[in-house]
């Protein structure tokens, strides 16, 4: 995750869309409105993708709001406890919630740009524990097993982890299953 | 880079019992031997029944072929490895263990065993402390934030275990975290 100009989780985060507020008129740019009208008014709202929303913030064209996933009802749940959010279907499957969110954190000022901050730390925390703990038990249990035998909240929380998360999984996975093939292997069936 | 993910983060188990093999092990060589000169240094000479200072891959290798008895390293044996045990579960922090002692221990108790007064016990005592001691790097990483983390005493393979998703994770805090001076320097 970042901002790195190659990093692909960064250019699959800037897809997500904002809603932005024109501040001025634009002529014959009606089309990213998707709509009929051939100039875009000033006062239109319309969704953008991040990676253009930057442009038009920076240059004062436009205002934007705060993007769903990351609006007062989410940051109440994620309060209530960050474990049962369901991450991906905040931003779609594969979606990067964190980088989002630090991509939103940057375009803001002061106050809320920490507040964003708080909420993304404390989620992260919050989650990561969980993200080990079931990486450690996959690992240990094996790969053909996994699927019944543990309960449906674990299954819920898997399929909710945004892509940041997913990726610590994995290292967590591998890390635990490398050192668990180490310690079944003998010395002596070694030679 | 070809490597898989896993292995550029990291260096796996097996290449960490490779270094610890370098460490020294008394042994009691039933085989003489005059003073030899290997790659990482001259060991020997072995005269049966005196006890002689080796690497353990050397011992490992005698070993095998039964022209050694391996003596237990002082920190191997039963009550040692109780009272550690005793300390993990009872104190939050990590008890003072060798730097390798799990790739020495299982190495030795491997090829060895027939050296040791009670390896059973020796290998449940080992597991046990190593399961406490996962316990404590799991709490670790509860506490873990963007700057530092500090977990004296842990051994080499643990580190090595969590230090792929660590610093991943402390990667991610790190952007996730608003810097005041870090942000301005940004722009």
């Amino acid at each position: 995750m970042g901002d790195e100009y190659y990093d692909i989780d960064a250019i699959l985060a800037e897809n997500q869309k904002v809603q932005c507020t024109f501040k001025v008129n634009v002529p014959d740019m009606g089309h990213l409105a998707g709509g009929e009208d051939r100039d875009i008014k000033s006062g239109a709202k319309i969704q953008i993708p991040m990676w253009m929303a930057y442009i038009l913030i920076y240059s004062d064209y436009a205002d934007f709001n705060i993007p769903p996933p990351f609006s007062s009802r989410v940051r109440n749940a994620l309060d209530a406890e960050a474990r049962s959010v369901r991450l991906t279907s905040l931003v779609g499957q594969g979606g990067m919630w964190y980088t989002f969110g630090v991509m939103i954190m940057r375009l803001l000022n002061d106050e809320p740009a920490l507040e964003m901050s708080n909420i993304l730390v404390k989620t992260f925390r919050a989650r990561l524990t969980e993200v080990v703990d079931q990486a450690q038990h996959f690992a240990s249990i094996g790969a053909s097993t996994g699927g019944g035998s543990s309960g449906d909240q674990g299954m819920a929380f898997r399929e909710g982890l945004d892509g940041t998360e997913r990726e610590l999984f994995a290292l967590a996975q591998w890390s635990v299953k490398l050192m668990k093939k180490w310690h079944e292997s003998t010395e002596t069936s070694r030679r | 880079m070809a490597l898989p993910i896993a292995l550029r983060t990291s260096v796996i188990p097996q290449e960490l019992e490779l270094v610890a093999c370098e460490q020294l092990v008394d042994i009691i060589p039933l085989v003489a031997m005059e003073r030899t000169a290997f790659i990482s240094g001259a060991y020997g000479p072995l005269r049966p029944p005196a006890k002689c200072k080796v690497p353990i891959w050397m011992a490992v290798n005698l070993k095998m072929k039964k022209k050694c008895h391996v003596v237990p390293p002082d920190w191997l044996n039963v009550e040692f490895l109780q009272d550690r045990l005793t300390r993990e579960t009872s104190e939050p922090q990590f008890s003072e263990l060798p730097f390798r002692f799990a790739e020495v221990a299982k190495v030795l108790l491997d090829v060895a065993s027939d050296d040791f007064q009670n390896p059973d016990k020796l290998r449940s005592l080992l597991k046990d402390i190593r399961e406490a001691r996962q316990a404590k790097s799991r709490e670790g990483l509860a506490k873990l934030d963007h700057s530092e983390l500090s977990l004296p005493n842990l051994c080499a393979l643990e580190i090595n275990e969590i230090r792929p998703f660590f610093i991943r994770a402390m990667g991610v805090l790190t952007k996730l975290t608003k810097d005041p001076e870090g942000q301005q320097m940004a722009y």
